[in-house]
């Protein structure tokens, strides 16, 4: 008998085990779960360390900050200054078609907003990560003490930059040394917000609205509260995530990816799965940039220094005449990461056609390349119409044309910092300059749909990307029809 | 050298971005000033289309004789017109079906109160009918129309027609000019100064043809379409809707708006739209035309053979009209569905690509729908894929009274306001759900919107039976452009001098005698009220799987889609209950009724014999199965309470006991194996069948349970059956005929006395012999009826997914579902006697559970009623 007591035990785990697992075989199960949680990805936030307490001393200038920075975080400083945030350059690299290894950045080249950093450092250099930068004296790259750590890890609020990057007056520096934390939007934002000299200016999917997002206007920052470094990770203060414009060829192992969190065929239709390996995320999760503030389309340095009435978003007697549009639906280009080309000073151009300063790389032929947003700002730039090259004015500088509004002392004055010739005669012409739009993404609801690319109205021009016709009739690249 | 290589660079990327580039570069004097927008598509140009030359009903070229160009002349050049004229219901619009007494004298539409009659044979006759329909001609015919106007091939061959000059035409009376029109605004021809037409040459060459721009003929685009069928909406600026005009009838009577835009992007003042990022139709999103579906008839690129008259096994037969032969002679009786109207080309009903011709629907949903077939067959796609309106709808058109502007008091769903404004509070509606029986036979629960009028009628002087005609009801209400000061006496109750919309309505017998007798006074014999209601089918507007219905509750629960009611109206004029018209392919078997002063419409799936799990029942059955139920465990608590007292009075019996081991190993875990079973599947049953009683549960996963458990039942019970008659214990089941009577009365004999005086068993139980009489008989009943009635309802009801014929050959799931139901109460009913009676069993209440349990009973030591048999 008192065998018999365990053995009903075994015959009741029995039956319940016969009733318990067919139903768990049978039980209705969601249809392939395909997706991976992209949180899991997503880097926890450390709670950083109070530093209120530890700063202490007079700090009279910038340098003086970043001395007692290094007492603690000794390497701090070498690393920032391996980084593009204080160098301004890439490393030289190899481009087919040019002589020698070349170098891009704010440092040495062109673009078609303000033009040119070269001889402009006392307003430039307020977005350096780093100190003193001046115009008439070489710049010490190599002295630890010239980077600027609180730009990125003082609170905005108690800190900012002023002439040649050096700290504006009235800044308390003991204050906003022991504000310092981890970088939060702010930080980013208080110079990629306003690239281009101004809220949303130059890149359309980057402006203050993003320092306190609502939920509509990007779906990681706003209705998921991501902070810039959640995707642009970071590591020994080299920071994830560079495109186009400033550089020339991309090492992918540099970009931030939407995959890196993200499953790239989550979606549940197959068709938009089918699209993926064609048409980058953007393309349809950043349907239109300068959703909240307008951005800067176009920029006509021609008609500046006339006595015209002025207004922001109109016309400037230092600049031009500007067009800024909100909600502005991107171009569309083939681009596998790179550039085909990109303008650096002394290249020639026709100045009866458009010289697009940084030529997206990739074709339909290119199985790499993908359909990418890009905002396009369109430009009239001075060239030398002698020689045939873009010119790089000297504006904010002394004696810049901001003061003088004389085109040919600005020009006068760049020769020997640009080492470009002026001939004397100048002129204006069309440049074009492509900004990937990847930022303001925007959730299923508001992605794009079929129609808004495959009618008769759609937004993109199949021809000029290289297909006979809409895909969706005449087939893909990768599906015949 | 260096310049050298860069050329060459530049020459290298030229060619890389080089056709990009170059489609860039040609807009480049623009491109400052639109912020570098691409140029997005030029007008579509026809890629193939041969240019030619405009000519008049004389053959010249217009250009010449200054006259309204002719298509039948003009397109007739390479196209058979008089063909297309011909084999095009658009032109006919379904009058040849009326002259030849198909159908009644000409349908009379209570929506834009006239009769659809056909035009009389008399120029003049057909002139004015013209000048009526102007909207819903596109020429050429009906009948004697076709000597006025001819059939106008740019009003839907042609991008951006001029229908309202078109309409204006004709409605001026000036048919030969309005096909012209139509080219109004196109840059080829307008009205000069002089009012006279005035051909631009410039948009022609030296030959007198038309250049190459102008030439912009294309298939049907859906704009075309949309001209007089209904709202389409197509660009960037947000889509509007104007509530319930008729000027868009498609949208108007059934809220159907055909575009690609998300409902949630739309200008529409909606509630709720935030979360509707679908579009309003799924298949404008994604491409599709209206002529995609309702293609003509023998276009050799979208004809498709019907499934009735396909052999079996062909797949597709590519023998088809050669492009040349089509072009010449391109059928214009287009492709269409079931509309529930008879409308135009009854014949041609269900012709067109329906959902399943593209789609699979087996397999789409083959991996979560449970009785796929039986939702196929009983459920029309757009039933859950279609949901909801979003614009709103026609509801009423009351014509018993007339209001200032000459029409009928009318009401629409789906919108809160002031009506046909913008800013109106649109809401949507749920389309009533009804069964549709196709032209294959198939019946089907399809969406629809009911519309319901009420009118006048009369008795003529040859008794025929006649709608008071428009002129009459403004005599009797109007008197010099005003409400008449009889009506106003009768009408205007808060005496402000207007009619509100609550005041102008037939809601008392007195304002009925009112309007009845000054129709009378008219001379219109017997003039009363009737009202019908019109179901419009509802296929457009489709959603795709995230916003269809798929929730199993939706539909199988109480307050079940299929059941849900549609308001009818706000009031009843002349509380006159409106009837279903009656040739439609839709089946009303609900019931129209009033709830405070509105009218409903309430659909009754039991009387188009659907059972739908969750949410039928038959009352009876479960009062009857409850009875049962309820009376047993009123005896059994009423024995068991008076066997307790007369214990507690008598002390413990003092009864010899020994132990035996009673029950196998196997028969206990057969025993408990099966309990459990029972009872989860009565419980889930239970749920299944009262799904509202137990919220939040899945009733998905309720029904995986209740099958796999059932299964895992009938598993057991045939490998018990196997071991009882290996063993030979089915012989225990058996009762011998021989004294089983008298036995039978000696055991309950013993639970109505005995039991309560403590006496002896009257039979003994061994292992060989453990059932009473009464036992043996109830297990027979319950192993060889209840068992396979319940295992075979069950089966065939599970079956009817693969095998629907068996379950339909025994009535079906609304008998099958029933019996299941009533054998599941008797189960309950039986667990309950029985679990009583086992207390019964020994000396102490728990004793033979106990036995059950661990195999050992207590069993009395006493002198047998019955000899033992002898043991094996």
């Amino acid at each position: 008998m008192r065998k018999i007591k365990p053995f009903w035990i075994v015959g009741a785990v029995g039956i319940l085990l016969v009733l318990v697992v067919p139903i768990v075989y049978f039980w209705p199960r969601p249809v392939e779960a395909k997706t991976q949680d992209p949180w899991s990805f997503v880097p926890a936030h450390a709670t950083h360390t109070d530093h209120a307490n530890i700063v202490s001393g007079e700090f009279a200038t910038g340098s003086d900050v970043t001395r007692a920075c290094l007492d603690c975080h000794a390497e701090a400083a070498d690393q920032v200054m391996h980084t593009t945030h204080f160098t301004w350059q890439s490393e030289p690299f190899t481009v087919p078609g040019r002589d020698g290894p070349v170098t891009i950045g704010k440092a040495n080249q062109i673009n078609n907003f303000c033009i040119s950093a070269q001889g402009n450092q006392k307003r430039c250099m307020t977005c350096h990560a780093g100190y003193n930068w001046q115009e008439d004296q070489p710049y010490d790259f190599s002295n630890p003490e010239n980077v600027d750590c609180l730009v990125c890890h003082a609170d905005t609020n108690l800190y900012a930059k002023g002439s040649y990057g050096d700290p504006a007056e009235g800044v308390d520096l003991l204050a906003a040394a022991r504000s310092v934390r981890a970088p939060n939007r702010e930080n980013c934002g208080s110079c990629h917000f306003n690239g281009g000299g101004g809220d949303n200016v130059k890149h359309g999917d980057l402006a203050q609205g993003l320092n306190f997002p609502p939920s509509d206007l990007d779906v990681h920052m706003g209705a998921n509260d991501f902070v810039c470094t959640d995707c642009h990770t970071t590591s020994d203060h080299n920071i994830k995530g560079r495109l186009v414009a400033d550089n020339y060829v991309v090492d992918p192992k540099e970009q931030v990816a939407c995959t890196d969190c993200h499953a790239a065929n989550l979606h549940a239709d197959e068709r938009i799965n089918a699209h993926v390996q064609t048409v980058a995320c953007q393309t349809c999760h950043v349907p239109a940039v300068a959703l909240d503030e307008p951005t800067k389309v176009s920029w006509d340095w021609s008609t500046a220094g006339q006595d015209l009435p002025e207004d922001h978003f109109t016309y400037l007697r230092i600049k031009g005449t500007f067009v800024y549009e909100k909600n502005v639906v991107p171009q569309y280009l083939w681009y596998n990461g790179s550039l085909s080309y990109r303008y650096l000073l002394g290249d020639k151009i026709d100045p009866n056609g458009v010289t697009v300063m940084d030529m997206p790389a990739g074709n339909i032929e290119d199985p790499t390349a993908k359909i990418f947003p890009f905002k396009l700002h369109v430009a009239m730039q001075p060239y030398d119409t002698v020689n045939n090259y873009l010119l790089a004015p000297i504006t904010a500088g002394d004696g810049g044309y901001w003061t003088t509004f004389d085109w040919n002392s600005a020009f006068t004055l760049a020769e020997p910092i640009t080492g470009l010739d002026y001939s004397g005669q100048y002129g204006f012409a069309e440049t074009w300059m492509y900004w990937p739009s990847t930022h303001m993404v925007q959730p299923a609801a508001s992605a794009l749909q079929c129609n808004d690319c495959h009618s008769a109205d759609g937004r993109i021009d199949w021809k000029a990307l290289g297909y006979p016709g809409d895909p969706m009739v005449w087939g893909g690249r990768f599906q015949r029809k | 050298m260096m310049k050298r290589l860069q050329n060459l660079k530049f020459h290298t990327w030229g060619i890389a971005g080089g056709v990009l580039l170059a489609a860039l570069a040609l807009g480049l004097g623009i491109r400052l000033a639109s912020a570098g927008r691409l140029t997005v598509q030029e007008a579509q140009i026809s890629p193939l289309h041969p240019t030619f030359a405009l000519l008049d009903t004389d053959g010249a070229n217009v250009l010449e004789s200054g006259s309204p160009v002719s298509t039948m002349k003009t397109c007739g050049k390479c196209h058979d017109t008089a063909f297309i004229a011909s084999h095009s219901f658009h032109v006919d619009l379904g009058m040849s079906d009326i002259q030849a007494g198909n159908s009644d004298a000409g349908r009379w539409d209570p929506l834009t109160y006239r009769y659809l009659l056909p035009p009389a044979g008399s120029r003049s006759g057909a002139a004015d009918w013209l000048r009526q329909n102007t909207d819903r001609v596109v020429g050429g015919g009906p009948g004697a129309v076709a000597q006025l106007v001819e059939m106008d091939c740019f009003l839907c061959h042609t991008p951006n027609p001029n229908n309202a000059a078109r309409v204006e035409a004709l409605a001026a009376g000036e048919f030969g000019m309005a096909n012209t029109a139509t080219l109004f605004g196109t840059g080829i021809v307008a009205v000069g100064e002089d009012g006279m037409l005035a051909w631009n040459t410039a948009a022609f060459d030296a030959d007198g043809e038309l250049l190459a721009d102008y030439v912009a003929i294309q298939a049907p685009a859906n704009d075309n379409c949309a001209q007089c069928h209904g709202l389409v909406h197509t660009g960037s600026d947000p889509l509007v809707v104007t509530s319930c005009s008729l000027d868009n009838p498609q949208t108007a009577v059934t809220g159907q708006v055909i575009s690609g835009d998300k409902i949630s992007e739309s200008g529409v003042n909606l509630s709720g739209k935030s979360a509707l990022a679908r579009p309003w139709d799924i298949h404008a999103e994604r491409g599709l035309a209206c002529v995609d579906c309702h293609y003509s008839l023998n276009n050799p690129i979208a004809y498709q053979e019907s499934a009735a008259t396909k052999p079996e096994g062909l797949v597709f037969d590519p023998r088809r009209l050669d492009f040349g032969e089509y072009l010449k002679y391109p059928d214009h009786n287009f492709a269409r569905g079931e509309s529930a109207q008879y409308n135009v080309a009854p014949e041609l009903k269900g012709t067109m690509r329906r959902c399943e011709s593209c789609h699979d629907a087996q397999a789409i949903h083959a991996d979560w729908l449970p009785y796929i077939d039986t939702h196929m067959s009983t459920v029309a796609c757009e039933t859950c894929h279609i949901p909801q309106m979003y614009a709103p709808a026609i509801q009423a058109y009351d014509w018993t009274v007339l209001t200032l502007d000459d029409t009928a008091a009318s009401s629409c769903r789906g919108v809160e306001g002031i009506g046909g404004s913008v800013t109106d509070l649109v809401t949507g509606f749920q389309p009533v759900l009804m069964m549709r029986k196709n032209v294959d036979g198939d019946t089907l629960i399809a969406p629809y919107n009911l519309i319901t009028t009420w009118y006048w009628i009369y008795d003529d002087a040859q008794g025929n039976t006649r709608p008071v005609r428009l002129v009459d009801l403004e005599a009797v209400y109007f008197a010099g452009g005003q409400y008449a000061s009889k009506i106003m006496d009768a009408f205007d109750y808060d005496g402000d001098g207007a009619l509100s919309e609550t005041e102008l309505r037939i809601d008392t017998a007195d304002k009925q005698a009112l309007i009845a007798a000054r129709l009378a006074a008219l001379g219109l014999g017997n003039p009363r009220i009737v009202g019908e209601i019109q179901p419009y089918s509802i296929n457009h507007n489709v959603a795709g799987a995230g916003y269809a219905i798929s929730a199993c509750r939706a539909c199988h629960a109480d307050g079940s889609r299929l059941s849900q009611s549609m308001q009818l109206a706000d009031y009843v004029p002349g509380g006159v209950t409106p009837e279903f018209v009656d040739d439609t392919n839709v089946t009303a078997s609900g019931t129209v009724y009033q709830s405070g002063a509105a009218l409903y419409y309430q659909p009754d799936p039991a009387a188009d014999k659907l059972y739908i799990f969750g949410y039928s029942r038959y009352g009876w059955v479960d009062w009857l199965g409850g009875l049962f139920f309820l009376g047993t465990l009123v005896g059994v608590v009423g024995h068991g309470t008076l066997r307790y007292i007369l214990a507690r009075r008598r002390g413990k019996p003092t009864v010899e006991t020994k132990p035996v081991y009673m029950y196998e190993a196997y028969e206990r875990f057969w025993h408990w194996l099966q309990t459990s079973a029972i009872v989860v599947l009565l419980l889930t049953g239970l749920i299944i069948h009262r799904p509202d009683l137990f919220g939040g549960l899945s009733f998905r996963g309720l029904v995986v349970i209740h099958n796999v458990l059932a299964a895992l039942l009938a598993i057991n019970a045939l490998l018990s059956i196997f071991w009882h008659f290996i063993s030979g214990e089915i012989q225990q089941y058996i009762p011998h005929p021989y004294g089983f009577i008298d036995q039978a009365i000696v055991q309950a004999k013993y639970y109505i006395q005995g039991v309560f005086r403590h006496e002896p068993h009257p039979f003994n139980k061994t292992k060989d012999r453990k059932f009473n009489p009464l036992q043996k008989i109830t297990y027979l009943g319950l192993l060889a009826v209840l068992f396979p009635l319940q295992g075979i309802t069950g089966i065939l009801m599970w079956g009817a997914q693969q095998w629907p014929q068996y379950a339909k050959f025994l009535g079906g799931l609304p008998v099958l579902a029933a019996f299941h139901t009533l054998v599941a109460w008797l189960f309950a009913t039986f667990i309950i006697g029985h679990v009583y009676l086992t207390t019964t069993g020994g000396p102490k209440a728990l004793d033979s559970i106990k036995a059950m349990v661990t195999g050992w009973e207590d069993v009395e030591v006493h002198e047998a009623v019955e000899t033992p048999q002898k043991k094996k």
